[in-house]
């Protein structure tokens, strides 16, 4: 029984404190958290919007878009369907690759057949400012606007205007240009095969 | 009477005032300086950061105070870090719900305010020792010398790394950026002029 009391008389202010603390922030993200989501959505259909500039909606995919991650791994793709009056115009959906530094989040939008990219913009990155944070640039970013969904390559020297499935890569930002080519690579194939699978696009025959 | 509020008014205003120069956390006690390195690549963030630690230190600040006689003194770290990371998280969500941008650019530096040793060294040098008004004006000098030492940080590198402050364009356009000093190289290099600088200064005014 002692002991009981000695632990209460000496932590007594530091359990009271924990659950008042906890109530603090549980009503300020149950006040805050409706507004953070919009923000978030809105963030994604702003840069969305640009990329397919004629959607007028996008509306998340209910159906679990799931492919293998870079690293290997099981990861769930947030997909989007641009729409304009209820006609599918493309499909937009996030990308993770790993850059210079950090992990690169990525948006890319599609056409409706997924037969070639609309664009990609960059959500989150944390790549060399004045080097790797290139690919936020229309010299790079313009290069994938119509290119082929069925592979990419980047290359040292070449076109950077031909719309075609060669990137040429920023000079000096090698990396950061391999990763974004290489996650795009990546996520592409996957998420065409399971969009077909699920019904939601032609198997482009 | 009249002496004795005098005397009051003097311990405040030398405590406000020991935060922006003498006590400077960042330029005289070189406490925090993870954000002061990783942030200060343009003035916007690092205002925004500033303001984060102001209302951190000054809500913290309270709390410490206000629970300074019932503090177990080995319990007290952990009721300090307890209390400084409430309010960090707030901060956090905050910044997230209204200044969303603000909050990409911070990225993990808004939650690292937890383990800022400036916050933690005035609720342990002050806050657990003096009443609520004195600690309130110890938390917003040391805030405002945390924030100016940034924002001076950051319009250096911001000026000379990209010849915009602000994000206005200041530089003529024959001006070619350091691109060094927007990068992480800079931000050492910019804190060590900075801090010759003010060493320089406080040595010529003994």
């Amino acid at each position: 029984m002692r002991s009981i009391r000695h632990f209460f008389e000496q932590s007594w202010l530091l359990i009271v404190a924990s659950f008042f603390f906890g109530l603090l922030i549980a009503i300020t993200n149950a006040a805050l958290s409706p507004r953070i989501e919009q923000n978030r959505i809105s963030k994604l259909n702003e840069l969305a919007g640009g990329l397919l500039p004629e959607a007028t909606v996008f509306t998340a995919v209910t159906e679990s878009i799931e492919i293998t991650a870079l690293d290997g791994k099981r990861q769930t793709v947030p997909v989007y369907r641009a729409e304009t009056n209820s006609r599918t115009v493309g499909w937009v959906f996030q990308v993770v690759g790993s850059g210079f530094a950090d992990m690169i989040e990525l948006v890319v939008a599609v056409d409706a057949e997924f037969q070639t990219i609309a664009g990609f913009d960059v959500l989150s990155s944390n790549e060399t400012p004045g080097f790797g944070d290139q690919i936020k640039g229309s010299y790079y970013r313009d290069q994938f606007k119509g290119a082929p969904t069925d592979g990419l390559t980047l290359v040292k020297t070449g076109d950077a205007t031909a719309i075609d499935s060669e990137i040429v890569a920023i000079t000096g930002a090698t990396v950061s240009s391999v990763a974004v080519v290489r996650a795009i690579d990546h996520y592409l194939p996957q998420v065409k095969t399971q969009l077909q699978q699920k019904g939601l696009i032609g198997n482009g025959n | 009477m009249a002496t004795d509020s005098d005397g009051q008014m003097c311990v405040y205003k030398d405590t406000l005032l020991a935060g922006l120069w003498r006590e400077n956390p960042v330029l005289r006690l070189l406490l925090g300086m993870c954000p002061t390195l990783a942030v200060t690549a343009a003035v916007k963030p690092a205002f925004t950061m500033g303001m984060c630690v102001i209302f951190v230190l000054v809500c913290s600040n309270v709390m410490v105070s206000l629970m300074r006689d019932r503090l177990k003194p080995h319990l007290r770290i952990l009721m300090f870090t307890l209390t400084i990371a409430t309010f960090v998280t707030i901060a956090d969500l905050l910044l997230k719900a209204f200044q969303p941008e603000m909050s990409d650019a911070l990225g993990p530096y808004v939650p690292l305010i937890i383990v800022n040793c400036a916050i933690i060294a005035r609720a342990e040098a002050c806050a657990s020792k003096n009443p609520v008004l004195l600690s309130i004006i110890d938390a917003l000098g040391m805030g405002a010398g945390f924030t100016l030492a940034l924002c001076v940080l950051a319009g250096i590198r911001e000026v000379l790394g990209t010849g915009k402050f602000f994000e206005i364009q200041v530089m003529p356009e024959a001006f070619v950026p350091w691109a060094a000093l927007s990068m992480p190289v800079g931000a050492f290099l910019a804190l060590g002029f900075l801090l010759g600088l003010v060493a320089l200064i406080t040595q010529k005014r003994s």
